[in-house]
């Protein structure tokens, strides 16, 4: 394995509370690794599996999506309809030999900066020896 | 818009907070090369008003119909450049902020070369939504400046008396039979030397003097439709089947054959079906408890002013109000049976019992006896039902029950200077305002405090009497105790049925099942659904000053919205296109408003969304099979966009 990988990885975070946690991040000074692009949508519940699998058949290392821990979504429950759909494409994920480290779904609220800082760094530390998503050999159509 | 896009990409050095760690040259060039960049500039603050002037003066110079900002989180500022926009003359949704410093160069100021790559990707990914937006319009509201306030208690009288006064119309409903909540039922109140009824008396005063407010009890909330500035309620209000002629002569209660615990003296004395919970109570009307009700008809009979009506129907009632302030409060928190001891002796009570008990207008006037005899060796065990003490209990300190059984047992010390009186504490907590000195004073009336870890426990001997054994954590020793009398300190749990007013409201709550604020310490006072407020102990513990403060609060609160005549939201919403759309109604069992509904169109059945409904969560994108169901600012191709530009060099 290259020494020089570094993964490239897609977020979705949910404006109230994953996207806030980030931003916390920055104003409280915090580091984590660069290789998270982040896409802001207004609720966890807005991620449409497809919008994942597009960023794995076009080369995403891994896919995070963030959302508020059930209970707190600000549009009552989308964060639970998140878990539902994600739930499902984890097998869906499975079914196309992509390995089940490269995606996460987690509940992060706008006070857990420190929790997007570890997640950040497990989701790294177990991508970073599978090597980079070879696309070629998922069957993905679409 | 068919035009071309032409982007304007405006890069902020937030003096040294980004470009300390980007090489701001180094964007820019890269960003001119972007698809579809006509100009791409950088200034030390973008948000300044010089800075503002270059974007505008962009727009008109380079013809530019998309602008990016990359600069702090959209959070910050977006709004800002919005106006910037809008002022420049081009559609305020036309803009994308890319937020380079919060997500970039804060949290990689340790290595610039990877924060300036990850900003060109980030500006990248900007830049290929921006292409994508389209103009939107607003949202406008016209606002009802009625109010409905869900609660009668403390911080629901508050908020109705303050709203009044302002000028609004309130409708007040209490789902019981009686206004003034749980304070009503307090005895006397610490420091203030006011009875809790008393306390409810003054501000029922001050509500009922005024017209504005309309007040329904037996009440509940049925059903809320619409959103802020015009929600339509529908309330149930259901029998009392007493009417006001009543005159409290009392002759029904005499006849009723029914005997069942008063739960207005928390069990200390019995009631019968038909009665008024307490003495002072508004409205002075007699009220039949139909579960318990045999339907015998002898208060009928006797009744002189033939103010009784068996056979009354619940009513509906329809509402349009623009406000919504929920203050449903809580509930003592109720310690399964065998939980020290409770429900196996009569010797072991909760602190509103013994409120009911010392209050000398209650059920004993005042008198502590037990058995018929004045009990000797009194223990209070606080932080029952708080801080995790049992397995059942939960884990948030309930915040008036220091103070509450300090003041308790200063009354007892009153009248029985030499009884033994043991307050056995995880932890005391006497934070409002002269509390502390209440625990000095009960220090120096020889009330003995001591400190548990581990819940004590309350042993009942076969022969009725009371063992308390509990470790004391000061003098690290295994403590025994008689006890004639044990009073648990319970903390406050939600209210009953809050789920359903939350809900039909549709309000966020917490884990223990407490109300959710839009933000604890910015937005204290408003629930995340715009128009909709809390106040009181729906939200969590509060005593009665704080429950009255946040009453004012929320009134304060709400009349901001009450007093403008339209309401402004950001049309991030969902839309149909309905030529994809096939009908098939999966958005409308994903929407959490019921903003979805289906509509027959030449024949078709296509979705359609109701502006002032949709709240903007995208749920219903998310779940179209068709990919109908838009959401304006984050439509699949948008969002795809970013994906797209994130991963392909």
């Amino acid at each position: 394995m290259s020494k020089d990988f570094e993964p490239r990885i897609v977020v979705f975070a949910c404006n109230w509370c994953s996207y806030a946690a980030l931003d916390l991040a920055g104003t409280s000074r915090m580091k984590y690794p660069p290789n998270f692009l982040v896409i802001r949508v207004m609720c966890s519940g807005r991620v449409d599996p497809q919008f994942i699998l597009e960023a794995f058949r076009r080369g995403a290392d891994g896919v995070l999506v963030a959302g508020c821990h059930p209970g707190d979504c600000h549009y009552i429950e989308g964060n639970i309809k998140a878990l539902r759909r994600m739930t499902l494409l984890k097998r869906v994920l499975e079914e196309f030999g992509i390995e089940k480290e490269r995606f996460r779904l987690e509940w992060i609220s706008a006070s857990e900066a420190e929790k997007f800082v570890r997640v950040a760094n497990e989701m790294l530390e177990k991508i970073k020896p599978l090597g980079p998503l070879k696309v070629e050999e998922v069957h993905m159509h679409g | 818009m068919n035009e071309e896009p032409r982007i304007g990409v405006y890069i902020c050095h937030c003096g040294v907070n980004i470009a300390g760690s980007v090489n701001i040259k180094e964007v820019v060039e890269y960003a001119k090369n972007l698809p579809n960049v006509i100009e791409a500039r950088d200034y030390i603050f973008m948000c300044s008003a010089p800075g503002q002037e270059i974007i505008k003066e962009g727009i008109k110079k380079c013809n530019l119909n998309r602008v990016v900002v990359a600069a702090c989180s959209p959070t910050m500022h977006e709004h800002t450049f919005r106006n910037v926009l809008a002022e420049a003359g081009i559609n305020p949704y036309l803009l994308e902020m890319v937020n380079i410093r919060e997500q970039c160069s804060w949290v990689h100021s340790d290595n610039k070369e990877a924060a300036t790559t990850k900003a060109k990707i980030l500006i990248k990914m900007a830049v290929a939504k921006a292409s994508l937006l389209e103009p939107l319009k607003e949202i406008t509201f016209k606002v009802n400046k009625n109010v409905l306030v869900i609660g009668g208690g403390v911080a629901g009288l508050s908020a109705a008396r303050d709203l009044a006064a302002k000028g609004f119309k309130v409708y007040l409903i209490e789902r019981k039979p009686v206004i003034g909540g749980n304070t009503a039922r307090l005895g006397r109140l610490a420091h203030a030397e006011i009875k809790g009824i008393d306390l409810v008396g003054e501000l029922s005063r001050q509500v009922l003097s005024s017209p504005n407010i309309h007040i329904y009890v037996d009440t509940e909330l049925a059903n809320v439709d619409g959103s802020v500035g015009d929600f339509k309620i529908k309330l149930v209000k259901n029998p009392r089947y007493v009417n006001e002629k009543c005159n409290l002569c009392g002759e029904c209660v005499k006849v009723c054959p029914v005997d069942v615990p008063n739960e207005y003296e928390f069990g200390v004395s019995s009631r019968k079906a038909i009665y008024l919970p307490f003495r002072e109570a508004y409205p002075p009307i007699y009220v039949v408890d139909s579960e318990n009700c045999t339907r015998c008809f002898e208060c009928v009979k006797v009744c002189p002013m033939n103010a009784i009506n068996l056979a009354e129907k619940t009513e509906e009632i329809e509402l349009t109000v623009g406000a919504i302030i929920i203050a449903a409060g809580h509930e003592p928190y109720e310690p399964p049976i065998g939980e020290f001891g409770y429900g196996v002796s009569s010797r072991v009570i909760t602190l509103f019992q013994l409120e009911r008990m010392l209050d000398e207008a209650g059920p004993t006037k005042g008198e502590l006896k037990l058995d018929g005899r004045e009990p000797k060796n009194i223990v209070f065990i606080t932080c029952v039902g708080s801080l995790n003490t049992t397995p059942n209990a939960y884990p948030y300190c309930s915040r008036m029950c220091c103070s509450s059984t300090i003041k308790n047992a200063l009354m007892i010390r009153e009248k029985h200077p030499e009884a033994n009186i043991y307050i056995l504490h995880r932890d005391i907590r006497t934070y409002s305002r002269g509390d502390e000195q209440l625990y000095l004073k009960a220090g120096e009336s020889l009330i003995r405090f001591a400190r548990y870890r581990e819940a004590p426990n309350v042993i009942v001997n076969p022969d009725g009497s009371i063992n308390v054994r509990f470790f004391e954590e000061t003098i690290q020793e295994e403590v025994f105790l008689p006890a004639d009398l044990v009073v648990l300190s319970v903390g406050m749990k939600p209210p009953k049925d809050i789920d359903k007013v939350r809900t039909i409201v549709k309000v966020g709550c917490g884990p223990e099942g407490f109300l959710r604020e839009a933000h604890l310490k910015l937005r204290p006072v408003e629930a995340a659904t715009d128009g909709v407020y809390l106040a009181g102990t729906v939200t969590g513990p509060k005593n009665v000053i704080e429950s009255i403060e946040s009453g004012s609060a929320a009134a304060s609160k709400a009349s901001t919205l009450l007093t403008k005549e339209e309401v402004r939201v950001e049309p991030l919403i969902a839309v149909v296109d309905e030529e994809r759309c096939s009908g098939c109604s999966i958005c409308i069992g994903v929407c959490p408003y019921g903003a979805i509904r289906l509509k027959t169109q030449e024949e078709v059945r296509v979705a359609e969304v109701d502006p002032a409904l949709c709240k903007g969560c995208g749920a219903c994108a998310a779940s179209c099979p068709t990919g109908a169901m838009q959401q304006f600012g984050f439509k699949d191709a948008q969002l795809k966009s970013q994906v797209l530009a994130a991963l392909i060099e």
